[in-house]
């Protein structure tokens, strides 16, 4: 998933997001809103924010970003430990609240569940033919059997499970497996879908032919 | 953090209420009620002045009547000697017509014998001697007058008994009168002590529910003078502590922040290095990723448990639920609970994190969870256990709150939290006598 970190904190911000990349997810981490509204546009599937920041309040920035009707799942990561800060977070439109400290593997089960219920997916299993991607498990199935993927093969998977049933352009593809920070190879996307093919199978991801690729659901 | 630490000893104990059973020094029964002492000081003052009243008429009825009756006596015996021939001649007197007649009378000669007298009247003179005026005799108190030419004396007389009578009933009505307003007059000033006495009272509701913290909040308008100073020194204190309280929620929220960020980095760059360390360094890192998971736990029940508000927030505890959510990998724990248990939800996690670290270091590999009572949560573990002497000191130190005595935070916050909720902890003894055993109560919610 391709993540946005609001985090001021250095410590934290630079442990986090190596934990979440090496998970496999793409994580942009920003130290303020002032920058992390250069990437306003950018597709992330989820947003990671501090409430106290140093140029403002990270639940305010959430506020404009609902009104504008933005939808991205949003967790607040913050040292309110309130029931009045937690009622407010989540009635700004928060989709999930962590209490500092947290343990980092939390943080990322939580980011699974909630990209979950924003997919609408209940049992957090996309089927394509006999292709089963299971978006909890973080793992794919061919027949049955476990298929390894590496971390970015895996990205790409989820991306594209996550938004089952419509076209994700190439582009916005790239970014949400890559982010802003890495050097991508041109073709380096190309190569990622070609050797997921050659695992799961041809009909899995399909391409829409100049625009970019979709993976379409059909059901257990 | 050593358990010498300093503890604000600030938290609120509901139940330090009549009937808790705090050992702190309560002044014992209730001190002396204004309106009884003003009630008995009330009786006694009436009462007493209707006594003196009363003597006071007394002691004037009774001179009254007797110059009264005196007057009586005298004009009697002027009306009687002008109507008595002067020259000696006996006259015809008539029968008494009324058997309980007042006056009796005699006219004696010079040579001090009776020569004429009403019925009533003794043979023998009133009085020893020929007397003008008024005299005195043991039966009797006579008025003579001198009749004629002075060789002869009437005498009018009344008896003593009757003059008596007609004092005692003028003077006994008058008592009983001044008795009576006496009486009334106590009655009149309780019921007017108690008339002013509710505006105290209503005072006393109104602080019962007042809430200094609220934004403009005052006690409104005095309902009589002297209670004005109540009510502007109860405003100035809302005010400064509702300001001191402000102070210290924005103290607290930044520190907070301050320790919670930091933990929260060290955590996160620990499961890095765990990731990327090499075989070797696992064992250590993990050490120090569980101390600092301890770290966490102990400063998120010391900001949880001394913010400034903390008045607990009851909720439904679900047991089994939170345990699994704060699962400790070091120390295995199986829930018995069956019956509800409601407390604050955050203070409650604390206190059990602290609590099972406590139980972990000590030496226990597994904790039983029960619910023993309502609102109570029992813990039970298979570690070496303490001796009854020192459960014994330990328990006196928890419920003196002398956490000096107390080793380790554990049992330390756990009885903060207990008290938060106006329960206590206690350390029961273990079943089957084997291992440690610690029984949390939340009081009631009426009281929390």
């Amino acid at each position: 998933m391709r993540l946005l970190l609001i985090e001021d904190d250095d410590i934290l911000g630079e442990g986090l997001r190596d934990y979440l990349r090496a998970e496999g997810h793409a994580v942009d981490w920003f130290r303020d809103l002032r920058h992390a509204d250069a990437a306003r546009g950018e597709p992330f599937d989820a947003w990671l924010l501090d409430w106290q920041l140093p140029d403002g309040s990270g639940l305010e920035w959430l506020r404009t970003r609902r009104a504008r009707g933005e939808t991205t799942p949003a967790l607040m990561l913050t040292a309110r430990d309130r029931l009045n800060d937690r009622v407010t977070s989540l009635d700004s439109g928060a989709d999930d609240y962590l209490i500092k400290p947290f343990a980092p593997e939390e943080l990322a089960a939580r980011l699974r569940a909630v990209c979950r219920r924003s997919a609408g997916a209940a049992d957090a299993r996309v089927h394509v033919g006999t292709v089963v991607v299971d978006l909890h498990a973080r793992a794919a199935c061919r027949d049955g059997e476990r298929v390894d993927l590496t971390a970015r093969e895996w990205a790409l998977l989820e991306a594209l499970a996550l938004r089952s049933g419509r076209i994700v352009l190439k582009g916005e593809l790239e970014r949400l497996v890559h982010g802003f920070d890495s050097e991508i190879a041109s073709n380096a996307l190309e190569v990622h879908i070609s050797s997921l093919r050659k695992k799961l199978g041809r009909a899995v991801i399909g391409t829409v032919r100049g625009l970019g690729y979709r993976l379409d659901d059909t059901g257990p | 953090m050593s358990s010498g630490a300093p503890m604000p000893p600030a938290l609120p104990h509901p139940d330090d209420a009549p009937g808790g059973a705090a050992g702190a020094a309560v002044p014992s029964g209730s001190p002396p009620s204004i309106r009884r002492r003003l009630a008995r000081a009330m009786l006694v003052g009436s009462l007493l002045s209707g006594l003196a009243v009363a003597v006071a008429v007394w002691l004037a009825a009774i001179e009254e009547v007797d110059e009264l009756l005196d007057d009586t006596l005298q004009a009697s015996a002027e009306v009687m000697r002008s109507l008595l021939p002067s020259n000696g001649e006996p006259i015809v007197v008539a029968a008494p017509t009324r058997s309980d007649e007042r006056f009796a009378w005699q006219v004696v000669d010079a040579s001090h014998r009776v020569v004429m007298r009403s019925p009533r009247a003794p043979t023998e003179p009133f009085v020893p001697h020929q007397l003008a005026g008024f005299a005195d005799s043991a039966r009797w108190r006579v008025f003579g007058v001198a009749l004629g030419n002075g060789t002869r004396i009437l005498y009018v007389a009344q008896t003593r008994a009757e003059r008596s009578e007609t004092q005692f009933e003028v003077a006994i009505s008058s008592v009983l009168a001044a008795l009576a307003v006496g009486i009334l007059a106590y009655f009149w000033l309780s019921a007017l002590v108690r008339h002013e006495w509710a505006p105290v009272q209503r005072l006393s509701d109104r602080l019962a529910s007042h809430e200094p913290f609220a934004a403009g909040a005052t006690l409104g308008v005095a309902e009589r003078a002297e209670l004005q100073a109540v009510h502007r020194s109860v405003d100035q204190l809302g005010q400064r502590l509702a300001l001191r309280l402000a102070h210290e929620r924005a103290f607290t929220a930044q520190a907070a922040h301050a320790l919670r960020t930091p933990l929260a980095g060290i955590d996160a760059q620990l499961a890095m290095c765990l990731r990327e360390g090499s075989p070797a360094q696992q064992p250590r890192l993990q050490r120090v990723r569980e101390a600092a998971g301890r770290l966490q736990r102990v400063v998120a029940a010391l900001l949880t448990l001394f913010r400034s508000d903390a008045e607990p927030v009851r909720d439904t505890i679900e047991l089994a639920e939170l345990l699994r959510q704060s699962a400790d990998e070091r120390v295995r724990v199986d829930v018995q609970a069956t019956l509800p248990v409601r407390a604050d939800p955050d203070l409650f996690a604390a206190a059990l994190a602290n609590l099972l670290d406590n139980a972990q270091r000590h030496g226990a590999a597994h904790v039983t969870v029960s619910t023993p009572a309502l609102d109570t949560v029992r813990l039970d573990d298979d570690g070496p256990g303490a001796s009854p002497e020192r459960r014994t000191a330990l328990q006196a130190a928890l419920d003196a709150q002398a956490y000096d005595g107390v080793s380790g935070l554990g049992l330390t916050l756990a009885d903060l939290v207990a008290r938060a909720h106006g329960g206590r902890l206690r350390l029961p003894a273990p079943r089957d006598g084997r291992g440690f055993a610690v029984e949390l109560s939340f009081g009631s919610p009426a009281q929390g």
